[in-house]
């Protein structure tokens, strides 16, 4: 079996956002609910101050603080590494929210993030939270696996594509956009990257391009004093970085 | 009042309604209490069913869990901390506690069912959460156990106060129930503290101390509630309170036990307070704003730090004036501390969204306040019925003559 992770290389993201943008069209997400963010922070102070950026999906950590307190086992993980929430046991109780470290899951029924309300411009006449006019195929829609338009007061986050991901040829090392065989299995963040910087494949396997980076340019994992183990690897090189914590100003 | 114990449901009704048409101070409790309730379920049903949870201001931003949870958390633990008075004499053997017992069991079970109501108004799914915490078993959850130690507390309590309805006091069963329901409740208000203590990413949260802190007040919650509500059942007038209960209420050990709970609590309070401006943690911050917030000083100072010096001082400890003054300050306080310990744990953002360099602001949206209105309205309510119905002054009989010569002596 796989265990699927993914490899951000922050030397070559430039922050456009586009896989937030991706994402959001693939699974359908409200405007800022963004399973995939951006999240931009500055180091330093004037005259040295710095800009800087990362893009944070659901790290799918190895050790899932929000599997472990989910009181009814609807967010899981599945045998190939991926955390999934099933929409038809989720309580909508939120532990999960309050225990996840890195802020990746959204419940459905809260204030509109962004004016106006997509859910009241579009709304559904079943057991959808709403009904836009582009979509995925109802076919590819799976919420056990927490794939498609959620229902109402569940929790919902990214999850890798799991109905791309899952469809790969067993086996594969690396789901590697640039190889035609491949592309409709990557997660739609990879494939649409411009510079390339996001890479997925299988971390048990070493030979495999993500572990080779991860091992060859020392990958780090955000927040990794926490505990949870993220699947997701940042290569920060010279230019890149990622917060040690929260930065937040403390006297502020 | 007359209490005339109903035998039937029917009649139990028949009782309730009758309440409408009475005048004494149970009865206005009563009436004011079930208007209140029925205007607030009102408006809560109305905006769930308009706008549903969107109609909370808690957000995936920041803040998940607001002033409902909060509102929850303070009502499940003044159940414990009622249960625990309870047991001071039916399981330690605290014969002078006797007089109070039955009355601490019945504000138990309402507390909790208050609680309770809340949670399920606050739940995605509260339906869904009937089977599927049961069939999901996840052990490793601390808000499965949660679940688990709560619910077998309020079956425990139920037939507790099934027992006392009967007279049946002293029976082997009887006393199992009790010693049964006082571990039950231990564990539920230590679970309930470690749903939040067990997480490292929150500090302000994590810890075993949360889970002690949680017992301990919750303790305090159920003493100041079962004072409020003896002087309640008397309409304020210490002249009407039956001998035994009056050497009580009367005498210093109710206010040492209170002020000694409110020691605690502060010593808490103070020492976390301490611990979060003192550390450098990644996650502390929101004790800063903690410091900045008048709430957090009205909760230390007037309404813990106040009761403590008045429960402590002898010309004001055994006046009922003050004494329910605490008491209404310390459930205020204690109110205002749930709510802050839980948003504020909250206030630290998780890498959620960009520019988000502060702390996250947090302020219940009128849907949310009604259900606080809702949970305390269904407590006021249920109360009163159960004073009418249940003679809630019930105690041994060895017990009150015991004590009624003791107060004469
Ligand atoms: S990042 Fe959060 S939601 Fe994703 S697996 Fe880790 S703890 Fe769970
Ligand atoms: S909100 Fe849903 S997925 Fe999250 S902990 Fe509760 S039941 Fe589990």
């Amino acid at each position: 079996m796989a265990k699927w992770g993914m490899v951000i290389d922050l030397e070559k993201c430039v922050g456009c956002q586009a896989c937030t943008i991706a994402c959001g069209m693939e699974n359908n997400r409200l405007p800022g609910e963004n399973w995939q963010d951006v999240i931009f922070f500055t180091e330093g102070t004037y005259p040295s101050a710095q800009l800087k950026w990362f893009p944070r999906p659901c790290q799918h950590c190895e050790n899932p603080s929000c599997m472990a307190v989910c009181p009814t086992g609807a967010t899981y993980k599945t045998e190939d590494g991926v955390v999934l929430v099933d929409w038809n046991k989720c309580i909508g109780c939120k532990y999960c929210m309050v225990a996840c470290p890195y802020g990746v899951r959204f419940y459905t029924d809260e204030k509109p993030l962004i004016a106006p309300d997509m859910r009241k411009v579009y709304p559904s006449k079943d057991d959808h939270s709403w009904n836009p006019p582009w979509k995925m195929p109802d076919a590819r829609e799976d919420w056990k696996h927490g794939v498609g338009i959620q229902p109402h007061d569940v929790v919902s986050k990214c999850t890798f594509c799991y109905h791309r991901v899952s469809k790969a040829p067993p086996g594969t090392p690396d789901l590697d956009p640039q190889d035609p065989k491949l592309r409709e299995f990557t997660p739609a963040c990879v494939v649409t990257c411009a510079p390339g910087a996001r890479f997925f494949g299988d971390l048990s396997n070493p030979e495999s391009n993500v572990s080779r980076m991860i091992g060859d340019k020392r990958g780090v994992r955000l927040l990794d004093q926490l505990g949870n183990k993220p699947q997701v690897y940042y290569l920060t090189g010279v230019g890149g970085a990622v917060p040690s914590n929260r930065a937040i100003h403390k006297k502020s | 009042m007359n209490f005339t114990y109903p035998k039937t449901p029917g009649e139990a009704v028949a009782g309730a309604l009758k309440m409408f048409g009475e005048s004494h101070v149970t009865a206005t409790i009563w009436k004011l209490s079930v208007a209140a309730l029925a205007a607030s379920l009102a408006f809560v049903f109305y905006m769930l069913f308009t706008e549903g949870h969107a109609a909370f201001n808690t957000s995936s931003d920041g803040v998940n869990w607001g002033s409902a949870i909060a509102t929850y958390v303070f009502f499940a633990l003044t159940s414990s901390g009622l249960t625990l008075i309870a047991s001071l004499s039916m399981v330690f053997g605290f014969k002078q506690f006797y007089p109070v017992a039955k009355r601490a069991i019945w504000l138990a079970i309402i507390t909790l069912i208050a609680g309770f109501s809340v949670l399920a108004l606050e739940l995605g799914h509260p339906f869904r959460m009937l089977w599927a915490m049961p069939l999901g078993m996840q052990v490793h959850s601390p808000m499965f156990w949660m679940g688990v130690f709560y619910s077998i507390d309020l079956v425990l309590l139920i037939v507790k106060f099934y027992l006392l309805w009967k007279d049946d006091w002293d029976s082997g069963f009887s006393h199992f129930i009790g010693a049964a329901s006082f571990v039950a409740v231990v564990l539920a208000s230590g679970m309930l503290g470690l749903v939040f203590g067990s997480l490292a990413m929150r500090p302000m949260w994590f810890g075993s101390a949360t889970s002690l802190f949680y017992i301990i007040s919750g303790a305090l919650s159920g003493a100041a509630a079962i004072v409020v509500s003896v002087y309640l059942a008397y309409g304020f007038d210490a002249r009407k309170i039956p001998a035994p209960l009056r050497s009580l209420t009367l005498g210093d050990q109710l206010p040492k036990v209170f002020a000694t709970l409110i020691g605690i609590v502060l010593v808490f309070l103070l020492t976390r307070i301490w611990v979060g401006l003192w550390s450098n943690q990644d996650g502390m911050e929101g004790f800063v704003a903690l410091l900045h917030a008048p709430w957090f000083h009205l909760e230390v100072w007037v309404c813990l730090a106040l009761p403590f010096l008045m429960m402590l001082s002898p010309s004001m400890q055994q006046e009922p004036k003050w004494q329910v003054t605490a008491s209404i300050l310390v459930l205020v306080g204690l109110f205002i501390e749930r709510l802050q310990f839980i948003v504020a744990g909250q206030n630290v953002p998780m890498f959620k969204g960009t520019w988000m360099n502060g702390v996250t602001p947090y302020t219940p949206s009128l849907t949310e306040w009604m259900l606080v209105v809702v949970g305390v309205s269904t407590a006021l309510a249920l109360y009163a019925l159960g004073e009418r119905l249940f003679n809630l002054c019930a105690a041994p009989k060895e017990c009150m003559e015991g004590a009624g010569q003791l107060a004469q002596g």
